[in-house]
């Protein structure tokens, strides 16, 4: 009785609202205490009260997996079902945020794809810490934009299967949708103005701009660098353009610079990540890398003419070396594709007393991963294994 | 080398390769590969005891060939 659907609710996605959730999920929550004493007679006003009584999120834990009071309100939501205008209340109080998440779960869940997209994407800009209840019985810390960005991105969220919606990027050819524009953006292209102003101010004496690059505290030049990093795709079409109106005027100062904070940072990552990464990764991030290297190759070209042989041929071998110890033999094929520059000359040099020390911990790292064991069905066993990211079987 | 039968009654029979250091999430994931079901909506039981996703197959005493049961979250 004090189960079924408000009989003027309508359907969502084709059906009752509340079958939503599953039906195992959802006779654990009727049998639920708290559903039982609190959630009985509730009506949206009421709710609201009960929400903000919430202090943490979450799907069920245990081992019998017992619901928490979160799924059991979202539970009630569908059964009452407000109307769209108190659901976008709840999101947008800003004092209760478990009434905010409460609220874009609901409109994650029964919104059109539009409403999602247009109501939950301004609460990315919230960086509330949340209390998260794990399958375990534990609580974990998150955040407002971190469940905000599982709820856009996964398809299952706190043991509820999230409906499809449409990707962004069809709404946006659809023209339903506004290309999407980060709070971040402004600030970041504010600091990208300043930088290149500082940068061709430095360019006429380059004596006066190695030491004003080495005045640049390290914290922030990892920082932007890392953030550079992230972006990276972005500030490559950024140079590109950069390129073509600089590059003849000015001499390629800001080039210069960008290559060498992303040079330094990524042998930074490059040895710390050279032993983490294996065999299977190797090979993509070969490919990857090969493009990268490519580019930056042509730009190291134009930076030594500028700089002087010296300089430029111990950076170039430290990095050649990185690249040789990473591909080894197995790029052989792949060097036809890449630019012919110094670092080649100086890399194939280095090529034989390298390749040996890989090939080891290649053969070595193969019998760790158990894939090639003798017994066909172990092998095949530990091939499952590793795709799903467990030990092999000894 | 531990191989555990996995039966919901219902039709669903799995046989899972582990070993005996794997905890109990390693065959559920091995469950998952083969059904389908998401790992987190299996549960192992044995009669009435719930087996807990982080305790090892030795600690729980399963030995080669044992039959477990599938139930559902």
């Amino acid at each position: 009785m004090a189960n079924r659907t408000d009989p003027a609710a309508k359907s969502i996605r084709g059906t009752n609202p509340q079958n939503l959730v599953e039906k195992i999920l959802r006779s654990k929550i009727y049998q639920n205490t708290y559903w039982k004493e609190q959630c009985f007679g509730l009506t949206a006003e009421t709710l609201v009260d009960k929400a903000m009584e919430l202090d943490h999120l979450g799907g069920t834990h245990g081992g019998n997996r017992k619901p928490t009071p979160f799924m059991c309100l979202v539970m009630k939501m569908l059964q009452i079902q407000p109307e769209k205008e108190i659901v976008i209340e709840f999101i947008k109080n800003d004092d209760y945020k478990y009434v905010r998440i409460l609220g874009a779960f609901y409109l994650r869940l029964t919104g059109t794809d539009v409403d999602v997209y247009r109501y939950l994407e301004p609460l990315y800009n919230d960086y509330r810490k949340l209390r998260q209840k794990l399958p375990e019985g534990k609580f974990s810390l998150t955040h407002v934009d971190e469940v905000i960005d599982e709820l856009l991105t996964k398809d299952y969220s706190c043991d509820i299967a999230l409906p499809r919606i449409k990707k962004r990027w069809t709404l946006e050819t659809l023209g339903s949708l506004e290309p999407r524009r980060s709070v971040l953006e402004d600030d970041f292209e504010e600091e990208e103005e300043k930088e290149e102003n500082d940068q061709l101010d430095g360019l006429e004496d380059e004596a006066h701009e190695k030491d004003y690059y080495r005045g640049r505290s390290p914290a922030r030049e990892r920082d932007r660098d890392r953030r550079r990093d992230r972006d990276r795709y972005r500030e490559r079409d950024y140079d590109r353009d950069y390129d073509r109106d600089y590059d003849r005027e000015r001499g390629r100062g800001r080039d210069r610079d960008r290559d060498r904070d992303r040079d330094r940072d990524r042998d930074r990552d490059r040895d710390r990540d050279r032993d983490r990464y294996r065999l299977r990764d190797e090979k993509d991030y070969g490919r990857d890398r090969e493009r990268d290297r490519e580019w930056e190759g042509r730009e190291r070209e134009r930076r030594d003419r500028d700089r002087g042989r010296r300089r430029s041929h111990s950076r170039s071998r430290s990095r050649s070396r990185d690249r040789k110890d990473r591909e080894g033999g197995e790029h052989r094929k792949r060097h036809a594709r890449s630019s012919t520059s110094p670092r080649r000359r100086d890399g194939a040099e280095e090529n034989g007393t390298r390749e040996e020390p890989k090939k080891k911990k290649e053969r070595k790292e193969k019998k760790e991963d158990g894939t090639d064991h003798p017994d066909p069905e172990i092998a095949e066993a530990n091939r499952l294994r590793a795709s799903l990211g467990l030990k092999p079987l000894k | 080398m531990t191989e555990v039968v996995l039966n919901d009654r219902l039709g669903k029979k799995v046989r899972a390769k582990c070993s005996e250091d794997d905890t109990i999430g390693d065959p559920k994931k091995l469950v998952t590969a083969q059904t389908g079901t998401r790992a987190d909506k299996i549960r192992i039981q044995k009669w009435y005891n719930i087996y807990e996703d982080h305790i090892t197959l030795k600690d729980y005493e399963i030995h080669d060939g044992m039959g477990l049961e599938l139930y559902y979250n």
